[in-house]
């Protein structure tokens, strides 16, 4: 219902999916036919599955997390609660991974949840008052106004303490304390809630296993990652460098690429998005994982935010009033010539259905030999050329802004999840064309000086879509100057009044913001990251 | 667990009148002294019985703060029945109430039964406001009322009962469409399992004659 609903929307209504002029709207929801390569026993594994290019066992390692109990315990009542959570009738007999809910943190009881459903009056969920988050994060959220029956963001915030790995290893041998790492996330679900769900649940951890990995490198300021593994000390010294003198300056012999602490994290927050994807991917054989999602995090870790992006979530920080964008959005307008370049490249993606190039409308058969405007993967401007009757066939990019799509089914190009998600009535799969690689961007947070009003702001698309970053960051720096500053709900305050005034007020003519600006039909959620935490901790 | 119909509530008043109190002493029976400013919505349900029905209970809890007004008004609507709560020991609460009445009437469905609660009765001592001037009140503006203490519970379960009682009499009366989810009532997804196909027929029945 809620994919066949999502795409019955009118085009006026913002939503990743797009009423599809040859009416390919519904999404095939129908599992996959097990492939070889998906392994039973890597689909049981809480974190991360018997990935084959990992050799260690992931559970022995995840349980030096300490989050992993938890984790577990997760896993068994995901396996025990099996049925359908009505999202998708008619759609995987399997049983869920984890029960449909809403974020941990706001603890809510079924009951509450049912209540928050409440597409009639759309109840903007804020933290209870007798909750806090880590560094006194706000955060609140909002159903849609009904293009789905459950809400379809999830988001995740958790402090996480990443232990050493056990004696043995061949890493440098020196003793290191644990490293504990902020985490905050935002997921945009779509076609269903269960990837969001399961990524809501899991990312972290993997984001873990990997800083895990080079954790006792991170935790050595003076040390530069070693470019191989167990000839760390070959490569400070030299070949020739006698072996006791750490004093002696590095004699290198060949040239070699210095690669920064922050690359590795970067590396580590990229690989957990990949594992994500994986796990989702393998899992789908034995849960019923419905959807994608889009994903955006922020990790903080040893004085520095990372912020990761795969999707059209935004993060911005506010500092002193001016906006500082921490992400960019990845849709089929930012990301054409790659895919146009991988639809070239690989023609059979297109099922013969598809052109790659693009046009500014649809091609018509009698303008065939005609000379049109049109775009390869190679040009950011426009030229002409002569309309063939390949040409005749739908654009692989069409549409403009909100309601641009990728091969007419989905209008965002990065995330997680969407293993099974083919076009409408064919057997062309999306999921070639979506990456699950997030960008990451760095921000200083220890080297600069905050304010209790200098924050980051996380919002799914639902905000975005009608408030900009100057209006975002406005109104969040007008309502924390208006505010108590030792009210520690001010956060979670500012996130309300953001999401109230992103949904705004049901009108004769639907949710309306002011001025007679329609309001956001989506699923709206935000989080409000106080920075001056991050230097109190430093 | 399966319900007849569930009704939507609304709890609204100044802020300190004891709206979340009276929730949780509803809901949990338990009184909590020292309660946390409400700063959006919070919910809470009980199941009750009337006619021999199963009735799920949804109740919305409020901020009171003139600050949270515009957003405490956005849900108003979809809600079946409202609890306008005073404290009988602040005169200025029982003050505003026209303008919650004002504010509640255009923003809900007419057809929304409005419950009129002072309370802290237990504080006799400190009353400001007499019980008849509330009575006076309701009666101008055609609301039920009630005296009630969160505290020792006095009356609790009776307020929100009785509202439900209203609520169902309208139901019958064919007042309100109950297949419309804007007034606050839903039909539960199954009908009380005991003699199942009788109650169920006539659930069905009783369906069809509201919406005509």
């Amino acid at each position: 219902m809620t994919a066949c609903s999502a795409a019955c929307l009118p085009a006026c209504v913002s939503s990743v999916w797009f009423v599809f002029p040859r009416s390919r709207t519904e999404l095939d929801e129908r599992p996959r036919p097990l492939s070889a390569c998906l392994s039973r026993r890597g689909a049981a594994s809480p974190c991360g599955g018997n990935r084959s290019h990992r050799p260690v066992e992931p559970r022995r390692r995840s349980a030096m997390l300490t989050r992993v109990k938890s984790a577990v315990a997760n896993f068994m009542g995901g396996m025990m609660a099996g049925g359908n959570n009505g999202d998708h009738p008619g759609g995987s007999d399997l049983p869920l991974k984890y029960p449909y809910s809403r974020p941990e943190f706001l603890g809510l009881s079924p009951d509450e949840i049912e209540c928050s459903a409440d597409h009639v009056a759309r109840p903007i969920l804020i933290l209870k008052e007798t909750r806090r988050l880590p560094w006194s994060t706000g955060y609140a959220e909002v159903i849609n106004a009904g293009k789905s029956t459950l809400n379809e963001d999830q988001a995740c915030c958790e402090v996480l303490v990443v232990k050493r790995r056990p004696a043995g290893c061949s890493t440098p041998n020196r003793t290191s304390e644990d490293l504990t790492f902020h985490y905050w996330a935002l997921f945009d679900g779509h076609a269903g809630s269960g990837a969001a769900v399961v990524a809501a649940r899991l990312l972290h951890h993997h984001v873990a296993l990997h800083l895990q990995e080079v954790m006792e490198i991170l935790c050595s300021p003076g040390l530069l990652p070693p470019t191989c593994l167990g000839e760390e000390a070959a490569s400070l010294r030299g070949a020739a460098g006698a072996p006791g003198s750490p004093s002696t300056p590095p004699t290198r012999f060949f040239t070699e690429k210095k690669v920064s602490h922050e690359s590795l994290v970067i590396g580590a927050i990229e690989n957990a998005f990949k594992d994500m994807d994986v796990q989702i991917e393998k899992e789908k054989s034995v849960y019923n994982i419905s959807g994608g999602c889009t994903a955006l995090v922020v990790v903080y870790l040893l004085g520095k935010l990372y912020v990761g992006n795969a999707g059209d979530s935004r993060a911005i920080i506010v500092r002193a009033g001016e906006v500082i964008p921490m992400s960019a959005e990845f849709t089929p307008e930012s990301e054409r010539q790659r895919l146009q370049f991988l639809a070239y490249m690989q023609p059979h993606l297109l099922g013969n259905e598809f052109t790659h190039l693009e046009f500014p409308r649809r091609v018509q058969r009698k303008e065939v030999g005609k000379r049109m405007l049109y775009r390869d993967f190679t040009m950011s401007g426009w030229a002409y050329k002569t309309i063939e009757d390949d040409d005749l066939k739908f654009p692989l990019i069409y549409g403009e802004g909100k309601k641009a799509r990728v091969l007419a089914t989905i209008g965002v190009t990065r995330g997680l999840g969407d293993h099974n998600l083919k076009v409408h009535d064919s057997n062309i799969y999306i999921k070639p064309f979506l990456s699950c690689c997030p960008e990451v961007r760095v921000y200083p947070l220890a080297q600069c000086e905050h304010g209790a009003d200098d924050v980051l702001v996380l919002g799914t698309d639902g905000l975005w879509d009608v408030l900009s970053n100057q209006e975002v960051a406005e109104a969040v720096t007008c309502f924390l100057t208006n505010c108590d500053p030792d009210d520690q709900h001010r956060y979670t305050m500012a996130a309300q009044d953001l999401i109230m005034r992103a949904r705004g007020v049901l009108k004769d003519r639907g949710w309306r913001i002011p001025n007679d600006r329609l309001g956001s039909g989506d699923d709206i959620s935000v989080f409000i990251i106080p920075l001056a935490y991050g230097n109190k901790q430093s | 667990m399966a319900y007849a119909y569930l009704f939507k509530y609304i709890i609204i008043g100044d802020t300190g009148v004891g709206k979340s109190c009276l929730l949780l002493q509803f809901t949990d029976k338990r009184f909590q002294p020292v309660h946390d400013l409400t700063i959006g919505v919070e919910f809470g349900a009980r199941m009750i019985t009337i006619d021999g029905k199963q009735i799920k209970l949804q109740i919305w809890d409020t901020a009171g703060q003139e600050s949270f007004r515009s957003i405490t008004r956005s849900y108003y609507r979809g809600a079946a029945g409202a609890l306008l709560v005073y404290d009988i020991t602040r005169r200025d609460t029982f003050n505003h109430l026209t303008t919650w009445l004002e504010d509640a009437r255009q923003h809900s469905n007419s057809n929304m039964v409005i419950m009129l609660i002072g309370n802290k009765s237990d504080l006799e001592s400190r009353r400001e406001v007499k019980k008849e001037e509330g009575e006076a009140f309701a009666r101008e503006h055609g609301l039920i009322f009630m005296e009630t203490s969160a505290k020792t519970a006095s009356n609790v379960e009776e307020a929100f009962i009785n509202t439900a009682k209203e609520i169902y009499e309208k139901i019958q009366e064919g007042v309100f469409d109950i297949n419309n989810e804007a007034n606050g009532i839903k039909i539960g997804p199954q009908h009380p399992t005991t003699n199942s196909t009788l109650s169920s027929s006539q659930g069905s029945h009783q369906a069809g004659g509201g919406c005509c």
